[in-house]
């Protein structure tokens, strides 16, 4: 019950916040438009900036949410359907997001594979509500977390995709996804994306599960005697 | 000079504001304004400035609302014992004890800095103390000074959610939310959220919220920053009427109003540095 109320309560208020859903909107499409010349490059950066928009959203959410869901952690609600509820909320946002771009990509490019676009878009979406969650858990302010989600993701667009080092970072997977749906290539690609996307989801989920419930669960408190 | 009229939609516009239904408001000064005319007076004249006519008219009509409610009195519902808290070298909080039983009120009074907000997050479990014993009933309402409340979402949003936690239905939440808001005199409106509302009502959320699920033990922050001079001695009624109803309420406060009237005063001496 408390993972539903809290989702639902979690998207009545990001549909408050238009302006912040207007950029969220935004922020990929200018990612995408950039690059729209060159269709790999156009879907990773569409992927990036969705993967940034719904992190960012997310860390907001939760770092908003902080004090409200102490309380509510107090008064009996469970830490796992609160973080849960927050992180079900962002993803549905991010679905919608994912939806609208998979609509605008297939009307504006050629992409051999579509249903591999699908699954390029939902697995950034997945990954990008628990990295945003793990942020706010790591750095709990907002201009903060904002800023060092800005630098994974310029790390992320920076980084040779080629270098080892560049799997360490959260949507690697984009790289192989979206070479998988536009280009000729072999199931290897698809299988190394996700492959990548399951292990950081599992990690992401699971660091900021654990981490949230430590910080939501009051301290246990016997009864009177 | 004010015509009758004028008088009249005032004290409308003052019963509204004091939590009174509209159609209840209207009605109540139409008859103001007619047993004034009848009586050949000036309303004004006869019942004094609309907004104190409506301040009596509305305590009057919640009064009814507020009787206690059905609980049990007399047990233990927070037992302190050599409660402690240090912050590294700093104790903030040295040997606290307290028994608080249902139908008792206590107050926490202390300079700034002595540590009244710490006790109660202490009490509500979201701080952990460094040494001695805490016991607390589990049927506790909350009400924390600051971001107890989400500034995106309206009053009954709130009712809703909260009411989740508590296994109410959303019907149940909004009808209970709504009428402790009017013991309160405020009537929620379904279009404002929090963000919207003023930083009193929005303090009236945050201890309506407190109390939702009936709790045992009611724990409030100096939830009165921001009330009017009426809604400050509202609050103190509603923490009485608590009381009289059975559940333990334990205030923090750093002012002396009404604390004659309180059965515990819990003073902390200012923290040191030691």
């Amino acid at each position: 019950m408390t993972l539903t109320a809290v989702s639902a309560a979690t998207l009545r208020e990001l549909s408050r916040r238009r302006v912040a859903l207007l950029f969220v909107f935004v922020l990929p499409l200018v990612f995408y438009v950039v690059r729209v010349e060159v269709p790999w490059q156009a879907l990773r950066f569409l992927a990036l900036g969705i993967g940034w928009a719904v992190a960012t959203l997310a860390l907001f959410s939760h770092v908003g949410a902080r004090r409200l869901d102490q309380r509510l952690g107090v008064i009996g609600a469970s830490p796992t359907g609160l973080f849960f509820g927050r992180q079900l909320a962002v993803v549905v946002t991010g679905l919608g997001l994912a939806g609208i771009y998979f609509v605008i990509v297939a009307l504006t490019q050629e992409i051999p594979r579509l249903p591999a676009l699908a699954l390029l878009l939902v697995t950034t979406v997945l990954i990008s509500a628990p990295l945003g969650a793990v942020v706010s858990l790591v750095v709990p302010r907002e201009l903060e977390g904002a800023l060092a989600l800005l630098t994974i993701m310029t790390l992320q667009l920076l980084v040779d995709p080629a270098d080892a080092v560049a799997k360490l970072l959260p949507l690697w997977s984009t790289r192989e996804l979206s070479a998988y749906a536009i280009e000729p290539v072999g199931e290897d690609y698809l299988y190394r994306g996700l492959l990548h996307f399951a292990v950081t989801l599992v990690l992401c989920v699971l660091l900021a599960w654990v981490v949230s419930y430590f910080r939501l669960r009051p301290v246990r408190l016997l009864p009177p005697a | 000079m004010m015509s009758p009229q004028e008088w009249g939609s005032q004290l409308v516009a003052h019963l509204l504001e004091a939590g009174i239904e509209p159609e209840q408001a209207r009605l109540l000064a139409q008859d103001s304004v007619a047993e004034a005319e009848s009586a050949g007076e000036d309303p004004a004249a006869l019942y004094g400035p609309a907004v104190a006519y409506a301040y009596v008219v509305g305590q009057t009509l919640r009064a009814p609302i507020a009787a206690p409610l059905d609980r049990a009195r007399g047990a233990v519902v927070l037992r302190l014992t050599e409660v402690t808290k240090r912050y590294g070298r700093r104790t903030v909080l040295r040997g606290v004890n307290l028994t608080l039983h249902g139908g008792e009120v206590a107050a926490v009074v202390g300079a700034n800095g002595s540590g009244k907000s710490t006790l109660l997050n202490i009490c509500a479990g979201s701080t952990r103390a460094s040494g001695g014993t805490v016991e607390r009933t589990p049927r506790v309402g909350y009400a924390p000074q600051q971001y107890g409340v989400s500034p995106f979402l309206t009053a009954q949003e709130h009712f809703r959610l909260f009411g989740a936690v508590h296994r109410m239905s959303g019907r149940k939440s909004v009808a209970t939310g709504s009428r402790l808001a009017q013991q309160l005199g405020w009537l929620p409106r379904r279009d404002i959220v929090a963000a919207h509302l003023s930083g009193g009502t929005q303090q009236k959320l945050n201890v309506v919220l407190s109390e939702l699920n009936r709790p045992d033990l009611v724990l409030l922050d100096e939830p009165y920053q921001g009330f009017d001079q009426h809604t400050y001695l509202d609050f103190w009624d509603q923490v009485f009427a608590w009381r009289d109803a059975g559940a333990g309420v334990l205030v923090v406060t750093h002012l002396l109003h009404d604390l004659d009237r309180v059965d515990h005063l819990l003073e902390l001496p200012k923290a040191d540095e030691s």
